[in-house]
């Protein structure tokens, strides 16, 4: 075993929250080492292949995946420098101010321990720095903040016919408010417009963290450690804060990397799975699990996929993948008598011949000559759009510790997982509206897909209260404040909205409190 | 073997085979045409492999289906370019195969009395179908309806998530960047 020499701070992930803390400490001035599981990775290992991206995609450790339904881990979680945001679309709307009071507002779900006003600022800062294309006016269901700093992506040929279904319903829709550039911004050029976001950015106009926070810390001086698998947090003599993580390098050696403040930005099912493994000292049941929900209350996004052949062609290979046009019309918790929650539609979505989203499973019913025919119009005449539900925190939704190991001797990750009763009123809801929206856009055959998990979010909530909640809202552990966890394992609700916008704000705001209180970390 | 980047480009997805102990970079589509020995599958599941998946998409066996998952079944799961990691399966991948392949084969034989690759047209089309509605009768292998998802999407990638596929549908390509012309794990 070899132990490093100690840092300030030791980062386990380089996603969406590693890169923005990383980013902002070594700006303070802090020494910052970044753990990263997966390999190096820069914008030209990029390649155009819906069969290359999976490079981008988790496979191991194994997730064991178990309960009614699945959280489709491996699809949304990452592997390598930039995590699952190197591979996601880059659709940036905000959370809605009662997404953020839901218990207070509605008697559902649960409240987060700061309100919107107080993420509002870091919200407008975050879009100022990577640049986000978007239409304020045209959203009317936007909360407050600065007004995009670019204008918004261009409509193409799906978009515009799925807008008419729309529009032939009097439902609005908005330009989508995107993480990709309309036009050269600071140095990075504008989307070329193909497509290929799944398969990751390699032009710099989508604000993965290969872009934008990863190069501002290593600028200012942050080490990164590719094949560094984390195995868990170290306490310090008296078993209580933390003292650094422990990790397997390469090469399968142990090593300790000490550290005054540990900061886990893994995917939200290892971070819980860290923090369960972390059981130790004063800390018997898992690290900052006092309260005994480290793990508890995992949320996806149940969503469904409306897909419509046209007369027209639509060109759906072109665009970009996450979506041209989006609504949240639907966005009134208490609107339905029969489902509690949020919806949320992105339409117009770039599609591949293969591939999980792409133009085969749409239709995963056929094969043969069939599949053949079918290929050949729907690559030219397929239309899709995806409808988001909310997922309500529950408790018995859950990452626990498995029996089995992985390489390294850690017990693996049990993802158990019900969408609820709720859930799937709400996806029927929006599976029955989606049907009619695309006839009303003169689609001449219409189907959905079956239920999928979109996003991973919870297990690790943050609340006032440290009885019922794991960390605060600067995601500090309440029972260990020098640790912090970053990403959507944090959110308390899950809304309907993309999460990665808000996992940006919330890591901004925690790292400038971090910096600004530092001597609360230091002893 | 050296191919130049416009080279790869027009053959699509190249892979690195092992060929008399030395590396060759190849597509599957040639792997396939110059018989290149399998790494990791027997020669009866290649031929299993290879028969199911054109029946699921035709011109998978030409365009080296049997090749492109035996390959990758030597790629460590983080790095697999297989889509079955999508669907949670516990690595090691191989395991999925060699009892998805014995139970197609034992189906084939046992209801139509012949392997997989010597069925007539509309008995293979039985097959599938049985495997995709869960009907296969006395199957002994795993869940029989992701098996048909897992094997028909090695088929679409082979067919059509190339250049080469792209171009079959008219619909252009348009790559930011090109993939390298070797993958080497």
């Amino acid at each position: 075993m070899r132990s490093a020499e100690k840092t300030d701070v030791v980062i386990v992930g380089s996603g969406a929250a590693g890169s923005v803390y990383a980013a902002l400490l070594a700006e303070a001035g802090k020494s910052v080492v970044v753990l990263e599981r997966g390999p190096a990775r820069k914008l030209k290992d990029l390649y155009s292949s819906q069969i290359w991206a999976r490079r981008l995609k988790w496979g191991a450790p194994h997730v064991l995946d178990e309960g009614r339904d699945s959280i489709w881990h491996n699809f949304n979680a990452g592997h390598g420098y930039g995590g699952a945001a190197v591979h996601h679309f880059g659709i940036w709307p905000r959370y809605h101010p009662e997404d953020l009071r839901e218990r207070t507002l509605y008697g559902k779900g649960r409240d987060w321990p700061l309100d919107y006003e107080q993420l509002r600022p870091y919200y407008d800062q975050v879009q100022e720095e990577v640049g986000l294309s978007g239409d304020a006016e045209q959203e009317i269901w936007r909360p407050p903040g600065a007004p995009y700093p670019l204008p918004p992506l261009p409509v193409f040929q799906q978009g515009r016919l799925l807008a008419r279904g729309f529009a032939a319903l009097d439902l609005p829709t908005a330009p989508i408010p995107a993480a990709i550039l309309s036009r050269p911004y600071k140095g990075r050029p504008a989307c070329l417009y193909d497509a290929w976001c799944d398969a990751g950015c390699p032009t710099g106009a989508l604000a993965n963290p290969l872009v934008e926070y990863l190069p501002r810390a290593l600028k200012a001086g942050a080490a990164l450690r590719p094949d560094s698998h984390a195995t868990r947090v170290l306490l310090d003599a008296d078993g209580e804060r933390a003292a650094g993580v422990e990790y397997f390098d390469g090469k399968g050696e142990r090593r300790e990397q000490p550290a005054d403040l540990v900061i886990l930005a893994a995917f939200p099912v290892e971070n819980a799975r860290l923090l369960l493994n972390s059981a130790a000292g004063k800390h018997a049941t898992g690290l900052g699990n006092a309260s005994g929900l480290v793990g508890r209350c995992l949320m996806t996004h149940p969503a469904v996929n409306i897909f419509g052949l046209f007369k027209e062609e639509t060109r759906c290979w072109e665009g970009v993948t996450g979506g041209q046009l989006f609504s949240q019309h639907a966005f009134a918790k208490d609107q339905s008598k029969e489902a509690f929650g949020s919806r949320q539609w992105v339409l117009g979505l770039g599609l591949k011949p293969n591939d999980l989203l792409g133009v085969a499973m749409s239709r995963a019913d056929l094969f043969g000559a069939e599949l053949h025919r079918f290929m050949k119009r729907g690559s030219r005449h397929l239309g899709a759009m995806i409808g988001s539900c909310e997922n309500l925190p529950e408790e018995t939704n859950r990452v626990e510790l498995a029996s089995q190991r992985d390489r390294f001797g850690m017990p693996l990750a049990r993802a158990v997982f019900d969408a609820g009763d709720n859930s799937r009123a709400l996806w029927r809801q929006a599976a029955a509206e989606g049907l009619k929206i695309f006839k009303a856009a003169g689609a001449t055959e219409t189907w959905h897909s079956p239920p999928v998990g979109q996003h991973v979010l919870g297990g690790t909530l943050m609340g006032k209260d440290p009885s019922t909640s794991v960390v605060n809202e600067y995601a500090q552990l309440h029972d260990a404040p020098n640790v912090v966890i970053g990403g959507p394992g944090v959110f308390p609700t899950s809304s309907a909205v993309n999460p990665t916008f808000t996992v940006h704000a919330l890591a901004m705001r925690s790292a400038r409190r971090l910096a600004s209180h530092w001597p609360q970390f230091v002893r | 073997m050296t191919l130049s980047r416009r080279n790869f480009v027009k053959q699509g997805l190249a892979l690195t085979f092992t060929v008399a102990g030395q590396p060759l970079l190849l597509t599957p589509r040639e792997a396939h045409a110059a018989k290149v020995p399998f790494s990791i599958l027997s020669a009866q599941e290649a031929g299993t492999l290879r028969a199911i998946c054109e029946g699921l998409a035709p011109g998978a066996g030409e365009g080296g289906v049997a090749h492109f998952v035996d390959q990758q079944l030597g790629v460590d799961p983080d790095n697999s370019l297989l889509f079955i990691k999508y669907f949670n399966v516990a690595p090691p991948y191989v395991d999925f195969y060699r009892a998805a392949l014995s139970a197609i084969r034992r189906l084939s034989e046992e209801t139509f009395g012949a392997s997989v690759a010597a069925l007539k047209a509309g008995d293979a089309k039985a097959l599938i179908e049985s495997l995709r509605d869960n009907k296969a009768a006395d199957w002994d292998g795993p869940p029989a309806p992701l098996v048909y998802h897992v094997l028909r999407n090695d088929a679409v990638d082979v067919v059509y998530g190339d250049r080469e596929g792209f171009a079959s549908l008219d619909i252009p390509y348009v790559a930011h960047i090109e993939p390298p012309p070797a993958w080497r794990q």
